[in-house]
């Protein structure tokens, strides 16, 4: 490769009637061997003192040949044939697209100069960093080191645009299994959380553990090799994994194992339950409930029940005084209800909703409890995120990755609607909270009937960045995914995409040769748009300085589900090793599982200095059972039919 | 289809000497290969125009260039070039202050010794003849600054050794005109008859010819493509070489040499069946350098 000692110049712009330099577009030729590619940065001076700095977005090659036929005649048809004495002379023509001109003002066609490769500090002016990483009150949010010519350079974003308020969100495609979306949202969070300046305030994350292992290891440490910490050096971050993770997961269908692959005796202690009773799912009903099932008439219903009765004292026609806090307690009235009717022998409406709907609607919603069990609980038992009490710099991992999609809509759903609710009111604890979900397609898809979740989406997407609500989405296809929500990403970044994907209207901006660059991008490299990047950028990242999720359930295999005993003195003698066993075991012996369930989701949820006696006195004392003499069945009612029922 | 008469040839025919055998014989040269390396390519380039007239006289702008071009391993590069813009007119029917305002111009004044008389056309072509003369002359300092810089190196030149009176005293015996063109015959009859139905990948036994004023030069032809199905002088080319020693036992080494040439071939040019890549180049890198001029 040719040397360029100094900043020697690699090109000159040449300009013909068919290729003119234009102000946005110009051409320049260079050596064969040259350091020059796709994404390289350069600059053209005039002499004059104005500048114009380019990325190069395409190259061509060709020589003087008129005809593929000509090369045939000459070889009288053989390729094998013997080689012409004379390399015939041969062209490196590349087509830069501008990234600034300096000064702005007057846009003018770019000179027939020479052509230079970009320095560190002509990256910053070309990037329009210049005007973000320096002064009293820097923004700059290290990305990636730009690499060219043996050039080094960080690039970074301005957090103003990636955390609002100018714009925000970051959405991020890239193909399967590249170790590149995942990994590069964990590098982008322990960057933000390095170097977001103190002016721009506190700041969170929530992240979405949709498959897999992957978020489950973010407190450990990972494996980096001597060029991750080369770019790291660069970039100004200390490698090392993230300081605070808050790890949520749900129980498993028994209540008490932990539906995460986090569960290594040695990490599991850190896992807090995420478990929601019926106060925090049913505002989420739409949801959970099927629209074709849920007409006018059950959600007339539904609206009655969070209005009038939920979390409120009700009194029936009956005399009964209802407070209903949990399912159970839902499942009282709604007995009650059909008690109080068959017993009148009168009609089969009750406060103007007909029988049939109210049995619908007690189906469908006691349904809940049984389809996301595990998360949600009958009485009222709850263990959720640290709302109103979030901490600076910490990485809250909710890993939902063993639940059904109904159950992850519903969490997906609930934390940001109630992120946004705290934030809306200045009470998070956090300044800015960044909320990251991969599979976006899933949840915004581009197509399909409009959904709960991408409405959300789609009101984060274009009102979070006020609100310091901000969406870090990852997807495989970003076509598949509604315009609006990743329209609104002031940031895009894109790994290695797939050629199919690359021939969707949405990346026609993009010249061929970037297409096929971004088909080809290997590990650790990205093609980023920023608001200030006026064309795509292509930067390397190093690995995350945290262990892998592959590596993490190698090094601590998940534990498999244990008996009900087992599994409450696993979780007590994790969080205190000098617990024993033994005495655990003693004193739940007898008591009813959902005492003991609900006394262990408190211990965990209280975090006390010490586990057991907090956990001794919340069972409280065991009480003898006392038989009740069995209850004389209802007749049914003969005039309704309950077309309804599971 | 033509409609006018071509031009007179300026020397239609010319004499030869038979050097290898008599009569002169087809020979095959068993197929190409390689040249030596390094070897180097030498063009020039000539154009002219008609900038204006004092009175009936014409005032012709002139430009000429030559370089040479070095090939090692496959690749070509510029090791000497020249170039030279003058005006040329009959200076005699100019007066003083007319040539005065012509060298204000700041190239030279070359004389194309017009008649007395005017003539619009004929005053021209004198002007070109020197033109041409110019070209000669610089075409002969690149190829002898070039025989100095590095004796050893091959040399092949477009065209005839027609500067090889001013060459011969510099010992160059590695030079090679490479004819195209075959304006004047030197063979007769049965020789011709040989010569101009040469078979591709064939060359004719080596006759001399008178070159400049007392020189001789060993020439041959080539054929370098068939001719079959196009017309006579169809991939023909004439090779002049100083008469050396070995200048005989290696016309089939150099035919060989030349033969490898054929690639890359120079099409579009109209010339491809004889022009050989390398000097093409050459011509390219002038045309470049003559920018208005081209």
């Amino acid at each position: 490769m040719s040397q360029t000692s100094g900043n020697a110049p690699v090109g000159r712009v040449v300009a013909t009637e068919t290729l003119p330099a234009g102000t946005h577009q110009f051409f320049f030729w260079s050596a064969i061997d040259t350091p020059i590619g796709i994404g390289a940065i350069v600059r053209v001076d005039d002499g004059a003192g104005r500048s114009v700095y380019a990325v190069v977005v395409d190259g061509k090659g060709y020589s003087d040949l008129a005809s593929p036929l000509h090369e045939v005649v000459v070889a009288q048809g053989d390729p094998a044939g013997d080689r012409a004495p004379t390399r015939r002379t041969e062209v490196r023509l590349w087509t830069a697209a501008v990234l600034r001109q300096d000064p702005e003002e007057p846009v003018q066609p770019v000179p027939l100069a020479d052509v230079r490769l970009a320095t560190k500090e002509d990256v910053e002016v070309a990037l329009r960093m210049d005007a973000y990483v320096r002064g009293e009150r820097p923004t700059g949010i290290p990305i990636g080191v730009y690499r060219a010519g043996g050039l080094s350079a960080p690039v970074c974003m301005d957090a103003d645009f990636l955390l609002g308020p100018e714009s925000a969100h970051l959405n991020i495609s890239g193909v399967s299994g590249l170790a590149t979306k995942t990994s590069a949202v964990e590098f982008l969070l322990a960057s933000i959380f390095q170097r977001l300046p103190a002016h721009k305030g506190s700041v969170a994350a929530v992240c979405f553990n949709v498959k897999g292992p992957d978020l489950c290891f973010l407190d450990q440490p990972g494996e980096l090799t001597d060029a991750d910490r080369e770019l790291y050096a660069v970039l100004g971050i200390d490698p090392r994994p993230f300081d605070r993770v808050r790890y949520l997961a749900p129980f498993r269908a028994d209540g008490v194992n932990l539906n995460t692959l986090r569960s290594h005796p040695d990490l599991v202690a850190d896992v807090q339950p995420l478990v929601w009773g019926l106060r925090e799912v049913l505002g989420f009903h739409e949801v959970l409930l099927n629209r074709d099932d849920i007409d006018a008439k059950a959600d007339g219903f539904l609206d009655f029940l969070v209005d009038r009765v939920v979390e409120k004292e009700f009194r029936d026609e009956w005399g009964t005084t209802h407070r209903v806090q949990s399912f159970a307690d839902l499942d009282r009235l709604f007995r009650a209800i059909f008690d109080g009717l068959e017993q009148a022998g009168r009609s089969d409406i009750w406060r103007t909703h007909h029988i049939a709907t109210i049995r619908k609607v007690r189906n469908r919603l006691l349904n809940i409890s049984t389809r996301c069990k595990g998360l949600v609980t009958d009485d009222g038992s709850v263990s959720d995120l640290p709302f109103g009490e979030f901490e600076d710099r910490t990485v809250y991992v909710l890993d939902v990755a063993g639940m059904d999609q109904v159950a992850q809509d519903l969490v997906f759903t609930r934390v940001v609607s109630t992120l946004r609710e705290h934030l809306e009111r200045r009470a998070l604890g956090v300044d800015h909270v960044i909320v990251f979900v991969d599979e976006l397609n899933k949840y915004a898809p581009g197509d399909g009937q409009d959904t709960y979740v991408r409405k959300m989406l789609l009101d984060i997407s274009e009102r979070g960045r006020y609100l310091g609500l901000v969406l870090f989405a990852a997807q495989q296809f970003r076509s598949q995914v509604h315009r609006r929500v990743v329209g609104n990403a002031g940031t895009v970044l894109f790994g290695r995409m797939d050629m199919d994907e690359l021939a969707t209207p949405g990346y026609q901006v993009l010249s061929p040769a970037t297409k096929i660059k971004l088909a080809t991008l290997p590990k650790g490299e990205l093609m980023v748009r920023h608001p200030h990047f006026t064309q795509p950028v292509f930067v390397r990242f190093p690995r995350p300085a945290v262990m892998s999720g592959p590596t993490g359930t190698k090094r601590f295999p998940p534990s498999s589900d244990v008996s009900f005993e087992e599994a409450v003195v696993r979780q007590l003698t994790a969080m205190d090793r000098r617990i024993p066993a033994g005495r655990v075991r003693d004193l739940i012996a007898g008591r009813r599982d959902a005492d003991v369930r609900r006394t262990l989701l408190a211990t965990k949820r209280a975090r006390p200095d010490d586990p057991f006696e907090y956990f001794r006195a919340a069972l409280g004392p065991a009480v003898a059972r006392e038989r009740v003499a069995a209850r004389r069945e209802g007749v049914p009612l003969r005039s309704v039919e309950d077309p309804y029922a599971p | 289809m033509l409609t006018h008469a071509p031009p007179p040839l300026g020397a239609p025919f010319g004499s030869a000497d038979y050097v290898e055998g008599r009569p002169v014989r087809a020979i095959d040269v068993g197929g190409a290969m390689p040249a030596p390396e390094p070897m180097a390519f030498i063009d020039g380039i000539q154009r002219y125009a008609v900038e204006g007239r004092i009175g009936l006289v014409p005032i012709v702008r002139g430009y000429v260039a030559a370089a040479a071009l070095r090939r090692e391993r496959g690749e070509l590069r510029v090791i000497d070039s020249g170039a030279q813009e003058f005006i040329v007119a009959p200076l005699r029917r100019l007066t003083a202050d007319q040539r005065t305002a012509l060298e204000r111009s700041g190239l030279r004044l070359l004389d194309c010794m017009g008649a007395e008389r005017s003539h619009p056309i004929l005053d021209v072509q004198l002007a070109a003849k020197v033109v041409e003369h110019r070209r000669e002359r610089i075409e002969i300092d690149v190829t002898r600054r070039t025989l100095v810089a590095d004796p050893e190196t091959w040399l092949v030149v477009d065209g005839s050794l027609a500067g090889i009176d001013d060459l011969s005293g510099d010992g160059a015996t590695r030079i090679l005109g490479l004819v195209k063109s075959h304006e004047t015959q030197f063979l007769d009859g049965p020789d011709l008859e040989v010569a101009l139905t040469l078979p591709a990948g064939h060359r004719t036994s080596v006759f001399a010819r008178t070159a400049g004023q007392r020189a001789t030069v060993y020439t041959w032809y080539l054929r370098l493509w068939p001719w079959e199905d196009h017309e006579l002088l169809h991939g023909l080319v004439r090779i002049e070489r100083p008469p050396t020693p070995d200048g005989v036992d290696e016309a089939t080494s150099v035919s060989r040499w030349l033969l490898s040439e054929r690639a890359p071939l120079s099409a579009p040019d109209s010339r491809w069946d004889r022009l050989v890549y390398p000097i093409q180049q050459v011509e390219t890198y002038l045309r470049a350098l003559a920018g208005g001029w081209w």
